[in-house]
C-alpha cells in the first residue's frame, strides 16, 4: 500500500474513534468525557489543541512575511502549502475550543457582548479575524480550476498584500495574546513561566515555531508524497531561525535573571526538570544544532530539529496551559484517553483536509502523482468473491469509510457503560470491591483514597446477622424518600441536624429558650451551658433508632458520609483494641505467663492513650491512615488483612488529621 | 456604599446553618463529590462550605466578592460582573462556558456543573436578589451566633478592626480581605492563619485585573505598529526590488543580511 493510502487510514481510523467521542461528549456533557474538575477548569483541550494549535499555525504569517514583505522569491514554493496548514490550524483551533466549551452554541456571544479587558476576548476577535484573512488569503488557490470564480480570484490576488500585512498583524496580536491569558493567574502559574513579558515570549516563540513547522510540514509532506526535497531551502530557513532562537533565550533567561528567579533552575524537582526539558528540546538543542552546518543542510539533520522545535514549543505551551500549575490541595488532573482522542481526531481531520486540497489543487507547483490513481495495488474486481471493487479510487474511499465506522463502533463500545450513564463520577461511596465480593471499597468524600472493607469478617465477629444494627442505619443513603433525609438532606456533608430555629418558632413546638439553655442563649459552643439531657436527642426523639444500634445522636451535628465512617470505625476500634491492649498489658505485666487472673479487678488502669501508644507498638491498628487507607489499590484489592494493608502506601490523608485519631 | 459580610471564625462553632440556608434559599440539590476535586466542599451545588481547620477551628468559604474581579476581568463576554451593590453576579445566559473565570479567580471560588449537558459556572452571589429587596444574604441571616454577619463595608472592617483591638490576643491582627487583590466584600478575622483560602502562592495587594491591563492597553498601539511597519516595509522592499530588477539584476546577496536585521527588528518590537 502507498504511503499516503497508509496514513490516511490511520487518519480515518482516529477520526472514527474521535467521532464516537465527540457525540458523547455533547450528549452527557464534560464530566463524563474528560477529567477536567473544578481545579483545573482547563485541560488537555486548551493546553494543546487551542494553544497548540495556534502556535503551530505560525508557519503562515512567518513565511507569508518572508515571501510577500521581504521578497525571498526563493521560498514562495512554500508559502501556498503554509497558508493552508495556518487556516487548517486555525479552523481545528475553533473546533477544538467548540469541544472544549460548555455551552459552544453560544460562542458567537463574543460578537455581540464585549470585555474589551478580557485577553480572551481578544483571542477569540484575532481567531476570527485571522481565519477569514486566511481564507481569503489561500481561497485563490482552490478557485483556480473555476472560471467562473476568476473575477473574485483576481479580486482577491490584487488584495494580496493588504491580507498579508493584516494577517501578520493579527497574528502578532493572537500569538502574543495567548501568553497574555496567563498574566491574570500569578497564582497558578510557576514563577518560572509567569513573568509579565509573558505575551512578548509567546509571540517570539511563534516565529521561532513558524520557521520549525515549515520545515518540518515540507518534510513530511515531501516524504510522503516523494516529492523533490527542498533541503537547501529549508537549510536556509532555519539559518534565520538560529536567530530567531538565540534570541528567545536570551530573552526568556535574562527576564528570569530580572525577576530574580534563577533560583529555581537548580531547585531541581518537578518543575525544574519541566522547565529545562522545555527549553532544551525547544530552542537550546536546535540552536547547537544549526551551528553545525553539516546538520542544517542534511535531511536527517532537519527532521531532527524541526521535529525537536515543534515537540518543545507545544510542550511550551501545554506548560503554560496547565503543566506548570500550581493549585496544591490534593487537585489532580491527568487527561483521559477520550480527550487525547478528541484532539488526535481534530488533528486528524486537519490532516485529511491538507491531503485532499494538495491532491486536488494547486498547493504546490507541481501536483502530487494522485496516490489511488495508480492501478497495480488494487484489483477492480475481486474474483474470489466475485465482488465488483470499483476504480481503486473507490476502493480506496472504501477501505477509509470501513475503517471510519470500525473506529467510532470501537469508540462508542469503550465509551458505553459507567462512564457515560453515571455521569462520569462514582454514584455511590461504597463498592464491592473487585475480585473479592466480601471485601467493600469504601471511599466516603469520593476522593481516591478509600478503604477496603472486609465486610464479611466484621458481620461474622460481630455476631451474625445480628450485629446489621451496630453500624447500618435505617434508611439506605442517598434515599431521600425517609425522614432522615430531612436532616440528612446531603450525605457528603456535615450538616445541622438540629434544627435550632424550627424549635423555636411557633410552628415546632414554640420551646422556650430556658427549657434547652440554663444561662441565657449560647454564643458559642460551649456545650456545658446546655441542660444535661434535653441535648441528647433521643430523649425525645426516642424512636429515631431501632434498639442495639450504635449510632447515637449525641451531637448538634449530623456527620457526612465520610465523617460518619471514621467515627463508627474508629470508634469501635479504639475500643476493641483497648480491651485487647489492655488484656495484653496486664497478662504481661501483673500476672505470670500462663495465669488465667490476668483480667482481674484491681489491676492497674491504664489510660486511653497508654492504650494507644501500645497498640502502635504491637498492633500498629490505630494511628496511622495508612493502615486503612492503603492509597489507590482499588482496582487490584486484595487487601483483607491488617498485615497487607501495612504494605499500602497513601500519600495524602485529606480526610482525617492524624491527631484526631487519638481523639 | 458597597455591601460585605465580616466572618469571625473565633464565633463560629461548625452548625452549618449557613450552608443549609444557601442550599434552601438557591434550591440546591445534594451533591455528590467528583473524583478529585478541590476538598474543601464547594461546588456548583454547595456555593457556601464550613472548613475545618482543626478542632474548633472552622472557617467559612464562599465567593469573596473582590472589588476588582479577576473573574469578571478574565470573563470574554462579560457574563460576571460586580455590581455598585458589592457582589459579583453571573449572567448565565451570556456564558459561553470557556471557564476563563475559574482559572482567573485566585481563591479557586467559581465551580462547574460538570455534569450537565447544558452546564453553567455557579458560585456564591451573595444573594443579590434579596439584598436588592433590602433583606440580608441567606447565610447570615441564618447563623445562630452572628459569625458571620452582613452591612456595609466601611462599617464591617471597622468592626473588626474595633474586636482585634478588644482582644489582641485572641485575634491575628489581619483582616483578610481589606487589602489583598484591591480588597474583597467578604472579610474575616480570625485566631489562625487564613492565607489557607488560597493557593499556595501568597496574594499581594495589587488587584489582578491590573496584570493584564498593560498587555490589553498595549493591543492596539502594536497592531497598529506592525501594520505601519510590515506595511511600510512591504512597500519600500517591493520598490527597491523593482528598481533594482530594471537597474542591476544581482543585488540578491547583499539584501538577504539587510532583511533578516529587519525581521529581528520586528521581533523586538512585538
Amino acid at each position: 500500500m502507498d504511503r499516503v493510502r497508509k496514513l490516511k487510514l490511520v487518519l480515518w481510523t482516529i477520526f472514527g474513534l474521535a467521532f464516537a467521542v465527540a457525540v458523547t461528549r455533547f450528549a452527557v456533557g464534560l464530566g463524563a468525557t474528560t477529567n477536567l474538575n473544578d481545579g483545573y477548569g482547563w485541560g488537555f483541550w486548551i493546553g494543546f489543541d487551542v494553544m497548540g494549535g495556534v502556535a503551530l499555525a505560525a508557519g503562515g504569517f512567518v513565511i507569508t512575511a518572508i515571501v510577500y514583505i521581504f521578497r525571498k522569491e526563493e521560498f514562495h514554493g512554500i508559502v501556498k502549502p503554509a497558508v493552508l496548514t495556518a487556516f487548517l490550524g486555525y479552523v481545528a483551533v475553533i473546533v477544538g475550543l467548540l469541544f472544549d466549551l460548555g455551552l459552544p452554541w453560544n460562542i458567537w456571544h463574543m460578537i455581540i457582548f464585549w470585555n474589551p479587558h478580557s485577553p480572551l476576548f481578544e483571542v477569540g476577535w484575532c481567531v476570527m479575524l485571522y481565519t477569514t484573512v486566511l481564507l481569503l488569503e489561500f481561497s485563490p488557490v482552490p478557485l483556480e480550476p473555476f472560471s467562473a470564480w476568476a473575477k473574485i480570484r483576481a479580486f482577491l490576488i490584487k488584495f494580496r498584500m493588504l491580507f498579508v500585512v493584516l494577517g501578520i498583524s493579527l497574528s502578532t496580536l493572537h500569538q502574543s495574546s495567548l501568553g497574555s491569558l496567563f498574566l491574570i493567574m500569578p497564582h497558578r502559574l510557576h514563577p518560572l513561566w509567569y513573568t509579565p513579558i509573558l505575551p512578548i515570549l509567546f509571540f517570539v516563540s511563534a516565529v521561532m515555531l513558524g520557521f520549525y513547522m515549515v520545515c518540518w510540514e515540507s518534510l513530511f509532506t515531501t516524504h510522503m508524497y516523494r516529492r523533490e526535497k527542498e533541503a537547501s531551502l529549508l537549510g536556509k530557513l532555519l539559518g534565520v531561525a538560529r536567530w530567531v532562537m538565540l534570541l528567545y533565550l536570551i530573552i526568556r533567561f535574562g527576564d528570569l535573571a530580572v525577576r530574580g528567579q534563577l533560583g529555581y533552575l537548580t531547585e531541581g524537582g518537578y518543575y525544574t526538570n519541566l522547565f529545562w526539558t522545555e527549553v532544551l528540546v525547544m530552542a537550546i538543542i536546535p540552536f547547537i544544532l544549526t551551528l553545525i552546518p553539516r546538520v542544517v543542510k542534511s535531511t536527517a539533520g532537519q527532521w531532527f530539529i524541526a521535529s525537536f522545535g515543534v515537540f518543545g514549543v507545544v510542550l511550551n505551551r501545554t506548560d503554560v496551559g496547565g503543566l506548570a500549575h500550581q493549585i496544591g490541595g490534593g487537585v489532580h488532573y491527568a487527561p483521559a484517553w477520550s480527550e487525547y482522542v478528541v484532539s488526535a481526531g481534530v488533528v486528524s481531520l486537519a490532516g485529511l483536509i491538507f491531503m485532499f486540497f494538495v491532491e486536488h489543487f494547486k498547493v504546490w507547483e507541481h501536483r502530487p502523482a494522485d496516490p489511488h490513481a495508480d492501478p497495480e495495488t488494487l484489483p477492480e474486481f475481486d474474483s474470489a468473491s466475485q465482488v465488483s471493487l470499483g476504480t481503486p479510487h473507490i476502493a480506496a474511499r472504501s477501505t477509509f469509510s470501513l475503517a471510519f465506522i470500525i473506529a467510532m463502533g470501537v469508540g462508542f463500545m469503550l465509551l458505553a457503560g459507567e462512564k457515560v450513564t453515571s455521569k462520569g463520577i462514582d454514584p455511590t461511596p461504597v463498592h464491592a470491591a473487585r475480585g473479592d465480593q466480601d471485601t467493600l471499597w469504601i471511599d466516603g468524600n469520593l476522593d481516591g483514597y478509600g478503604v477496603a472493607f472486609p465486610h464479611k469478617v466484621h458481620e461474622t465477629n460481630n455476631g451474625g446477622p445480628e450485629s446489621c444494627v451496630k453500624c447500618h442505619h435505617m434508611n439506605l443513603p442517598l434515599d431521600k424518600q425517609s425522614v432522615c433525609a430531612e436532616c440528612h438532606y446531603d450525605m457528603y456533608i456535615a450538616v445541622d441536624a438540629f434544627k435550632h430555629d424550627w424549635h423555636a418558632s411557633p410552628d415546632g413546638g414554640n420551646v422556650q429558650c430556658v427549657k434547652c439553655h440554663n444561662e441565657g442563649v449560647p454564643r458559642s459552643a460551649d456545650t456545658a451551658s446546655l441542660k444535661e439531657g434535653v441535648y441528647d436527642c433521643s430523649a425525645c426523639h426516642n424512636d429515631l433508632f431501632p434498639a442495639g444500634a450504635t449510632i447515637v445522636v449525641e451531637q448538634y451535628d449530623a456527620l457526612g458520609y465520610a465523617q460518619a465512617m471514621h467515627t463508627l470505625c474508629i470508634d469501635c476500634h479504639v475500643d476493641t483494641a483497648s480491651a485487647r491492649a489492655l488484656a495484653a498489658l496486664k497478662y504481661n505485666q501483673e500476672e505470670p505467663a500462663g495465669s488465667d487472673a490476668g483480667m482481674d479487678a484491681g489491676a492497674k488502669d491504664y489510660s486511653q492513650a497508654e492504650l494507644i501508644a501500645y497498640n502502635d507498638e504491637h498492633f500498629k491498628v490505630l494511628t496511622k491512615c495508612s493502615v486503612c487507607h492503603t492509597g489507590e489499590i482499588r482496582e487490584t484489592v486484595q487487601l483483607t488483612d491488617t498485615q497487607k494493608a501495612l504494605g499500602g502506601t497513601v500519600t495524602a490523608c485529606p480526610v482525617l488529621p492524624p491527631q484526631e485519631l487519638k481523639k | 456604599m458597597s455591601y460585605a459580610i465580616l466572618t469571625d471564625t473565633t464565633r463560629c462553632i461548625g452548625c452549618r446553618e449557613c450552608v443549609a440556608a444557601c442550599k434552601v434559599t438557591w434550591n440546591l440539590e445534594g451533591d455528590v463529590p467528583r473524583r478529585w476535586s478541590k476538598n474543601d466542599g464547594l461546588s456548583a451545588l454547595n456555593w457556601t462550605s464550613i472548613v475545618e481547620k482543626g478542632p474548633d477551628e472552622y472557617v467559612r468559604k464562599q465567593c469573596r466578592h473582590c472589588k476588582e474581579p479577576a473573574c469578571a476581568s478574565a470573563c470574554p463576554v462579560g457574563a460576571l460582573h460586580h455590581t455598585p451593590e458589592g457582589p459579583v453576579v453571573y449572567d448565565a445566559h451570556k456564558c459561553l462556558g470557556c471557564r476563563y473565570c475559574m482559572m482567573a479567580c485566585p481563591y479557586g471560588i467559581p465551580r462547574y456543573d460538570w455534569d450537565s449537558a447544558v452546564p453553567y459556572v455557579r458560585k456564591c452571589i451573595m444573594c443579590y436578589p434579596r439584598i436588592k429587596d433590602g433583606q440580608q444574604p441567606a447565610c447570615t441571616e441564618a447563623c445562630p451566633v452572628d459569625a458571620t454577619i452582613f452591612g456595609d463595608r466601611d462599617e464591617l472592617i471597622a468592626e473588626a478592626h474595633r474586636r482585634i483591638k478588644a482582644e489582641p490576643d485572641k485575634y491575628i491582627d489581619h483582616v483578610w480581605g481589606e487589602h489583598e487583590v484591591g480588597g474583597t466584600n467578604v472579610l474575616y478575622i480570625s485566631s489562625f492563619d487564613l492565607s489557607c483560602l488560597t493557593y499556595g502562592r501568597p496574594l499581594d495587594d495589587k488587584p489582578l485585573p491590573a496584570r493584564t491591563r498593560p498587555a490589553m492597553n498595549a493591543v492596539l498601539p502594536t497592531f497598529g505598529v506592525m501594520f505601519a511597519t510590515m506595511g511600510g516595509l512591504g512597500w519600500l522592499i517591493g520598490r527597491r526590488m523593482e528598481n533594482a530588477q530594471t537597474d542591476q539584476p544581482e543585488q540578491e546577496a547583499p539584501k538577504d543580511n539587510d532583511t533578516s536585521n529587519d525581521d529581528q527588528g520586528e521581533v523586538n518590537n512585538g
